[in-house]
């Protein structure tokens, strides 16, 4: 039992980052139409700018920063600018295809301009264990939970309780009528974007310090996220959360009690289950028919 | 015939010389990059097929062409005469593609993208994992190229034509596939598939055929490949292999029936330009994608063709027609 | 003689808002019928339902005695029932015999036996009589894209018949045409209408247009069928002239 709770609790706090990353990559699609293919290495992509800072000589929590600053700038704004908004007139296919060009190029960025090899680092708090109801828990992960958690609460009351968040999302679900009511998309659209930057942004640098910082990391979170959203339905936000928490229980659940080297297949076979059987996932609305 | 059918017989027939004419002038290491090509071409046809042709977008392709080399492998190093294997190889993708294509074509929203990835991942998973039958990440050694009535394509050269004659004949057959209703089909379905429905087109049907076959293309490129380089391992079958010949699909010009040929060219020259650059060609590549996608989205062919207005106002076949979606 | 097309009790809403409330009635073999109704009337969704583009939310509809409620729009075809757009949807980039083949093709035997048959699915003939009867044959090899907006309609029309339905359901034919082309048009449906017997339906905003082909006339607003009969006692009808003008 103790073991379970272990894994529960470590379950729930990569849930929680899954979680971060699943809603971010949503909204873009709600508000824009972007399925951004490129949202593993996103969240790849900032621990390599904080660990550069650090090496520049700026200690963690100002690394941190700077980090997240670079990340909306680059990942939200540069993104949004410079690649979606000039493919948007082709299509959704062109601006596919150009985030997976993206995603292939941030890899071989980080592998080309930084390093090839895992580096280690940070950790939010010292790594200790706790000891809650009999079980071993470690610190790190409790501190994941927690920021994680923090971070939902935030967003849930930004989207819901403000005018600014209320604006956004509906932009998102309907943005002609958004337009109508005076809502200005454009900006709504550009928000989210900068949000999805921050989201990732938050999420490398509670989930790096397991994973450690490597060029291939986007391939596996990319994965997560893509998952959790579809798991969730691509539609809500709400879903994105549940995707994301559902999968990271799972996943760390089926490492131990399903074989090693399959680990990585169960949420795969999730997907397939998923599509196949309730495509618009666990909380998705189902949508009219188009074809 | 009209004009459009006068040009592309003329670079049919100007690709045909250089590609039958070329390898007496390279060297064993030349010849085995145009066997490349001419390989890759056969999968980038496929992938062209369901991207170009029915717009979707497939990150298993390689993915297909791993499971038709493993099964070329297997087979051929069971005692089974190669060309049983080819065919197996072709036909296991099919039926795989149909199944997996089946439930991810029902909905919008390029879910196929997703399951093809996931398809991709847990492909690799079972090569590596597998190790009875595979041999798992120590690979399969010493696959030996077949032997027609007498005719041995053990060298370089002989590979080489063997490969040429088979993209020949698939490229063959996939015209002329374009040629029938079919194509026409295709055309509507992409360029619109809500008037298609109501012509009594069945868009999920034609949709999962143009994935299924071009599964299938890409198996039989895998079963010409493992031949080729006659060692096989999990590694590279996976996620890079897909998205290397889709950017070959891309760069060549989705939807044209000459980009793969294109495409296929650049991805197997441009390692060898960039030699000097060591090893950032990859990054170059998608770089150089990412432009293309923001100025010319038919990719070089697309270019080509804006740059030499071929295009007249006479009606063209759907075989010179590239997806909507890409039109600038 | 039994009806060729029946809708009994279709609903269909969005969200709060109802724009099919309990709309009923039949085609007759041979019948033109048209539906006319001021904007917002619910013309186009209850085509929709009828068409498979859209499920309602409760009702049948009935092809020659079949349920075909939500079938998908390409099963319809199969079934007899074509349609054209109100947006113009030909096929720019084919030729105007090309996209008349596309339209009949589906037709011509299995998927399979068109993949090894004639690459014209043995339409050739079909196509070209469709081009004459429509008076299109200086245009057969131009791109349908280079049509004027008019000639588009024709060949719209054109690739509705293409399969020889035993339905057509007519969306805005005459919108945005232009006063000759228009009287053509009017003139081929109502030759073709007698040469197959066959049964059309009709949305119109063009009362004269309505009127001129039409051999009986429903009128909805707001989401119900407020009258119903010929033409002529349609025109005339105190409830559509106020429904009209009060908008």
């Amino acid at each position: 039992m103790e073991s379970f709770i272990q894994l529960l609790v470590s379950g729930l706090a990569t849930g929680a980052i899954y979680a971060l990353i699943a809603v971010g990559f949503s909204l873009l699609w709600q508000t824009s139409h972007t399925i951004n293919f490129a949202q593993g290495e996103f969240v790849m992509l900032p621990a390599f700018f904080i660990l550069a800072a650090m090496n520049a000589g700026a200690p963690f929590w100002l690394a941190a920063l700077i980090g997240i600053a670079l990340s909306v700038v680059v990942l939200g704004f540069l993104f949004k600018v410079v690649i979606v908004d000039p493919m948007l007139k082709y299509g959704v296919l062109p601006l596919v295809i150009s985030t997976i060009a993206l995603s292939l190029f941030l890899k071989e960025a980080a592998k080309d301009f930084y390093s090839s090899q895992a580096q280690p680092f940070p950790t939010l708090v010292p790594a200790t264990d706790l000891e809650v109801f009999g079980a071993v828990v470690s610190t790190q992960s409790l501190a994941v939970l927690l920021v994680a958690i923090v971070t939902v609460v935030a967003l849930h009351l930004l989207l819901h309780k403000t005018r600014l968040g209320r604006s956004m999302q509906a932009t998102a679900q309907n943005p002609t009528l958004a337009r109508i009511l005076g809502i200005p998309v454009e900006r709504m659209v550009l928000y989210t974007f900068l949000l999805n930057a921050v989201l990732v942004a938050i999420a490398s640098i509670l989930i790096t310090p397991i994973y450690l910082a490597k060029f291939t990391n986007g391939e596996v979170l990319g994965m997560a996220a893509f998952l959790a959203a579809i798991i969730g339905g691509f539609n809500q936000v709400r879903g994105a959360i549940l995707g994301g928490v559902i999968l990271g229980v799972l996943d760390n659940l089926s490492a131990v009690y399903i074989s090693s080297q399959y680990r990585g297949a169960f949420p795969l076979l999730i997907l397939i289950a998923v599509i196949l059987l309730r495509p618009h996932g666990l909380l998705g609305r189902a949508e009219e028919r188009t074809v | 015939m009209n004009r459009f059918g006068v040009v592309a017989l003329g670079a049919a027939l100007i690709l045909a010389i250089v590609a039958t004419v070329a390898p007496f002038f390279l060297r064993r290491y030349g010849i085995y990059l145009i066997s490349m090509w001419a390989v890759l071409t056969i999968a980038a046809i496929g992938l062209n097929l369901t991207l170009g042709y029915a717009g979707q977008v497939s990150l298993a392709q390689g993915a297909f062409v791993g499971i038709g080399a493993y099964t070329v492998a297997l087979l051929t190093q069971s005692g089974w005469p190669y060309p049983a294997a080819f065919v197996c190889a072709g036909a296991l993708c099919f039926a795989i593609g149909w199944v997996l294509g089946y439930p991810a074509l029902r909905v919008a929203h390029h879910y196929l993208a997703f399951v093809t990835l996931a398809f991709t991942t847990l492909v690799f998973l079972v090569l590596r994992n597998e190790e009875w039958l595979t041999n798992g990440i120590y690979g399969i050694n010493g696959i030996e190229r077949p032997m027609f009535f007498g005719w041995s394509t053990g060298s370089a050269l002989d590979f080489y034509f063997f490969c040429l004659g088979m993209l020949a004949v698939l490229s063959a057959a996939t015209w002329w596939m374009l040629r029938s209703p079919w194509g026409r089909a295709f055309l509507a379905l992409r360029e619109n598939p809500i008037r298609a429905l109501s012509l009594g087109l069945d868009t999920r049907r034609y949709t999962l055929m143009a994935f299924a076959i071009g599964s299938s293309l890409g198996g039989m490129a895998g079963a010409l490949y493992a031949p080729l380089v006659q060692f096989i391992e999990p590694g590279s079958f996976g996620l890079g292999m897909s998205f290397n010949l889709l950017l070959m699909v891309i760069v060549g010009g989705s939807g044209y029936f000459f980009g793969p040929f294109v495409g296929a060219l650049v991805a197997v020259l441009l390692p060898e330009w960039t030699r000097f650059t060591e090893g950032y060609y990859l990054l170059i590549y998608a770089a150089l994608v990412m432009v293309m996608m923001a100025f010319s989205p038919s990719g070089l062919l697309g270019l080509v063709e804006r740059v030499s207005k071929v295009m007249t106002r006479r009606a063209a076949s759907p075989l010179a027609l590239r997806a909507k979606g890409t039109e600038p | 003689m039994s009806a060729v097309l029946e809708v009994s009790n279709l609903r269909k809403s969005f969200g709060g808002i109802t724009a099919v409330h309990d709309v009923s009635f039949d085609v007759r073999e041979g019948e033109i019928l048209g539906i006319i109704g001021p904007n917002g009337s619910g013309k186009s969704t209850l085509f929709n339902c009828v068409l498979g583009q859209l499920q309602p939310n409760a009702g049948e509809v009935r092809v020659d005695g079949r349920p075909t409620t939500g079938m998908r729009p390409c099963d319809l075809n199969g079934l007899g029932v074509s349609r054209t757009f109100q947006l113009l949807q030909v096929f720019p980039q084919l030729s105007v015999r090309d996209n008349l083949i596309l339209a009949g093709q589906e037709h011509r035997g299995s998927m399979l036996s068109r993949l090894f048959g004639r690459s014209d699915a043995g339409l050739g003939d079909a196509a070209e009589r469709m081009i004459s009867f429509f008076q299109l044959s200086h245009l057969a090899d131009e791109q349908a894209g280079a049509l004027s907006y008019g000639q588009q309609k024709l060949l719209d029309a054109a690739m509705a018949f293409m399969a020889g339905p035993r339905l057509v359901l007519l969306d805005e034919p005459a919108g945005g045409v232009n006063l000759t082309m228009l009287a053509h048009l009017r003139e081929r449906l109502r030759a073709y209408h007698a040469e197959r017997n066959a049964t059309f339906v009709v949305i119109e905003h063009q009362m004269e247009f309505v009127m001129a082909l039409c051999t009986r006339v429903l009128v909805l607003a707001e989401g119900r069928i407020i009258a119903q009969g010929a033409p002529q006692d349609i025109r005339r009808n105190p409830i559509v002239i106020e429904a009209y003008l009060g908008h």
